[in-house]
């Protein structure tokens, strides 16, 4: 029975993870890039929703459904400012100016939050209402069903328009291959800031779900993007699908871990695991073409 | 410049001396613990390019060690101090080997992970660490009974430690070896077809970055007499590779320099308290989009370096070369997936005679160049030089061996001068740069273009830059030459000459072989032609016979219908 509860824990970590992860990817895929600040804007979304939520629950009896929409604008915003200031200017720089610019946004996102809500840990509204339900034996968290249900909404939404949409065929288009989509007509410099601004707000309404069971603090981004990275390394480089099953591996791993030692272990543990995995297959694992032609 | 920088270090000792408040003093030295930092990180990551997140983690080991053995143990600065500089590089040696292999982004990756856990361990472990609170009561630097006071008597100290190493980084950075890191940071392919051990010189960059991060770790502690997970934390990597950045990527006076000024930033914005990293990310991104060369790349545009007068040309000994064969390949095999690119190639080539490679598209003779000179490793087959078995050996070790070539993409780094460029060539045999800058002098004047040793690859025009790599080939001194489309892209004229240098270079006692797909340069050039057709030879032979071969009309044209 703990295994079932911890297994349905561990599910609604990992739905929110792997929203992180999606993101991540994305704009991994469309800009060809690391954003390093991905984590700083998970936290950044958590704290949105924080600061945003005394000026919705007066009149809402649901505040955290009533602010998703409204974070899901504003971090899009963010990460079109993001893209603008710390990707545009670079193209066509080495790839380290890009993870050293999005370094530079995650330092101020990260003490910017510091200098406006102080460092102790602040808690978003659920998304319903707190509180547990029984479902036959297991004793589950309304706000864990919750993160399970938009979770799966968000990323079925982003596989649907990415397979079914014009938009979404010029977007996978721009990831596949820039130079190609260029020629054949796509804005590929629109779809790359549309990319950005996907999955920034993705990342922001992990934040809001994250935010409530586990709080938010200005630092929390730093293991956030761990595992983000982590997940789309186990899961493939550059794979949707599998950046996804990686983040819930990693939400099941860190749960299970936590329940038997303690929280500290199972982070030491994941790292631990990363290294293994960066030495053992030194190109991910499934390999990135890295070849060049001489 | 350095008129400008020894004026700069004089108004800060005169600072020091004469102005600084004991607060002030406390700001400066701590700049000089970063500046220490940052010199060390310029080793890694500014010359070797390597982005290393671990470096504020071996800043925390060399903080740890000086902290625990002089709180707990009573150890003084004499017998702490060589434990903070030793531990962080037994560190970086340790996890160095595999992580460095790791391309960019994932050896970053990696490095933040050994950072994590690390910082995990120095929380998690009470007892020896003093866990999430640290240890008090660190001493001082203390050495034959007298502690050094706070204030001016410290700032010197350190500034004078700072002063060591960032002299001890100049030199390297400036010598063969910073040259070779730079080399191997633009184009690791390149620096290991030129004879470098990329793999060795990535790890003594990683290992000597760790001595000095270990180094400003103990100072930092030593300062503070408190060590802390503070010492572990991201703010301190994050203040490191901003002072790199924004000083000057690779440069040690840009260390020193944004060390200097981004210490001193908070106190000048002291309205932000705890949030001043704010303007570290400011000053990072602004530094990253503006000013990529930062504060001393300004400063050079502002006063130009005096160009240094050019080398006095050194000829290179001409090697005593016998006749007869000096590369035996047999067998030769490559699959990619289950594409066989290269399928039992056998051939031999003989000193002074140039060898033709040709065939169509994909038949295999570009992977045939990069099987032989390293770049990829056969899955069967022996290869022989003048006795020497060769067969699947690394890059650099073929090439120290004696085998040369140039890429089809020209590979020339775009910022280098071409004699920079041409030079690199023989930094792992010369035992000075201005000797390898001589010798490449002589190598160009032979091609004809010693004229253009100032100016930079970047900026020349396709023919030239092909006879640059030329060039840089035959400063190794080759006893087999392996050129990839050397006419590709050149006028008739051109073709000419180049016929003219290679014919020169084979009767020096080269064997050379070209892969190439203009047959009017080729036939006439070569004294033997083998085709390849789908990874198997199918032609060896005189080159007048190529046009009459069926089997090679075949598979240029396609089956006869």
């Amino acid at each position: 029975m703990t295994i079932l509860q911890l297994t349905l824990n561990g599910l609604a970590l990992g739905a929110a993870y792997a929203l992180v992860a999606l993101g991540f990817v994305l704009v991994l895929n469309a800009a060809g890039a690391v954003n390093f600040a991905h984590g700083d804007l998970v936290m950044a979304g958590g704290m949105l929703a924080v600061a945003l939520a005394p000026h919705i629950t007066s009149f809402w009896p649901a505040p955290g459904l009533a602010l998703l929409p409204l974070v899901l604008v504003l971090m899009a915003a963010l990460g079109l400012a993001v893209s603008w200031l710390a990707y545009l200017p670079l193209r066509g720089r080495p790839h380290v100016s890009v993870f050293i610019s999005t370094i530079a946004v995650g330092i101020i996102l990260q003490n910017g939050a510091n200098a406006l809500f102080g460092g102790e840990p602040r808690a978003a509204p659920p998304l319903l209402w707190g509180g547990t339900v029984a479902l036959g034996p297991l004793v589950v968290s309304v706000q864990s069903l919750a993160i399970l249900a938009v979770a799966a909404l968000l990323i079925g939404a982003q596989q649907w328009v990415f397979a079914r949409t014009q938009i979404g065929r010029r977007l996978r288009a721009t990831a596949q291959d820039p130079e190609m989509a260029r020629a054949c007509g796509i804005p590929v410099t629109a779809m790359i800031l549309a990319t950005f601004a996907l999955g920034t707000a993705y990342a922001g309404a992990a934040g809001l779900l994250l935010a409530n069971q586990f709080f938010v603090t200005p630092t929390a981004g730093g293991d956030l993007i761990l595992k983000a990275y982590i997940a789309v390394t186990i899961g493939g480089w550059g794979s949707v699908p599998g950046a996804v099953v990686g983040a819930l591996l990693i939400a099941l791993f860190e749960v299970g871990v936590s329940a038997v030692l303690s929280y500290p272990v199972a982070l030491g543990a994941l790292y631990a695991t990363l290294l293994v995995i960066l030495v053992a297959r030194p190109q991910g694992l499934f390999g990135e073409a890295a070849r060049r032609r001489a | 410049m350095r008129s400008v920088l020894a004026s700069g270090a004089v108004a800060l000792i005169a600072y020091a001396l004469l102005y600084a408040s004991p607060y002030g003093l406390r700001v400066l030295t701590v700049a000089g613990v970063y500046a220490l930092a940052a010199t060390g990180f310029q080793l890694v990551f500014g010359l070797a390019g390597a982005l290393s997140l671990a470096h504020g983690a071996f800043f925390g080991v060399g903080a740890y060690a000086t902290g625990i053995l002089g709180s707990q143990l009573g150890w003084s600065f004499p017998a702490t101090f060589p434990v903070s500089l030793a531990l962080p590089v037994l560190l970086a040696l340790l996890v160095g080997l595999p992580v460095l292999r790791l391309e960019s982004h994932y050896f970053a990756l990696a490095t933040l992970g050994i950072a994590q856990v690390v910082l995990l361990l120095a929380v998690n472990t009470p007892d020896l660490t003093g866990g999430a609170n640290g240890l008090a009561g660190v001493p001082g630097i203390a050495a034959f009974g007298a502690t050094l006071p706070r204030g001016l008597p410290l700032a010197a100290a350190v500034w004078a430690i700072v002063a060591l190493g960032g002299l001890l980084a100049w030199r390297l950075a400036r010598g063969r070896w910073g040259r070779a890191l730079t080399l191997l940071r633009d184009d690791p392919l390149a620096a290991a077809a030129l004879g470098l051990d990329v793999g060795r010189l990535r790890l003594q960059a990683f290992a000597l970055s760790a001595l000095y991060a270990g180094a400003a770790g103990a100072l930092a502690v030593h300062t503070q007499r408190v060590v802390s997970p503070e010492v572990l934390e991201f703010p301190v990597m994050v203040s490191i590779l901003t002072i790199a950045v924004v000083g000057g990527r690779g440069r040690v006076a840009g260390a020193v320099l944004g060390a200097l000024l981004l210490i001193h930033l908070p106190e000048w914005f002291r309205f932000l308290e705890r949030s001043y990293l704010i303007l570290y990310g400011g000053a990072l991104l602004a530094a990253i989009v503006l000013a990529p060369h930062g504060l001393t790349g300004l400063l050079e545009r502002l006063l130009p370096p005096k160009p240094r007068p050019p080398p006095a040309p050194l000829p290179l000994p001409a090697p005593a070369v016998a006749d007869g064969p000096v590369l035996r390949v047999e067998g030769l095999a490559k699959a990619f997936g289950g594409v066989r690119a290269v399928d039992g190639v056998s051939f031999t080539l003989q000193s002074s005679r140039i060898t033709g490679l040709i065939g169509p598209n994909g038949s295999g003779k570009t992977t045939v160049i990069n099987l032989l000179s390293g770049l990829e490793r056969p899955d069967a087959g022996r290869v022989d030089l003048l006795g020497r078995d060769l067969s699947g050996a690394r890059a650099d070790r073929i090439a120290r061996a004696g085998i040369a070539r140039t890429f089809q993409s020209a590979g020339l780094p775009e910022d280098s001068t071409v004699l920079e460029a041409v030079a690199a060539a023989r930094l792992e045999r010369d035992a000075s740069i201005a000797t390898a800058e001589a010798h490449a002098l002589s190598v160009l004047a032979r091609l004809g273009v010693a004229d253009r040793a100032r100016e930079r690859c970047g900026t020349l025009p396709a023919g030239l830059r092909r006879r640059v790599e030329l060039a840089r080939a035959l400063a190794r001194q080759p006893r087999v030459l392996l050129l990839d489309e050397p006419a590709a892209g050149l006028t008739d004229a051109e073709k000419a000459e180049l016929s003219g240098h290679l014919r020169a270079i084979a009767a020096d006692g080269v064997a050379v072989l070209v892969v190439e797909h203009d047959m009017g340069f080729l036939l006439p050039l070569a004294d033997r032609v083998l085709a390849l057709d789908q990874g198997r030879v199918l032609y060896d032979g005189a080159p007048a016979g190529v046009p009459h071969d069926p089997a090679v009309v075949e598979a240029y044209l396609g089956a006869p219908a």
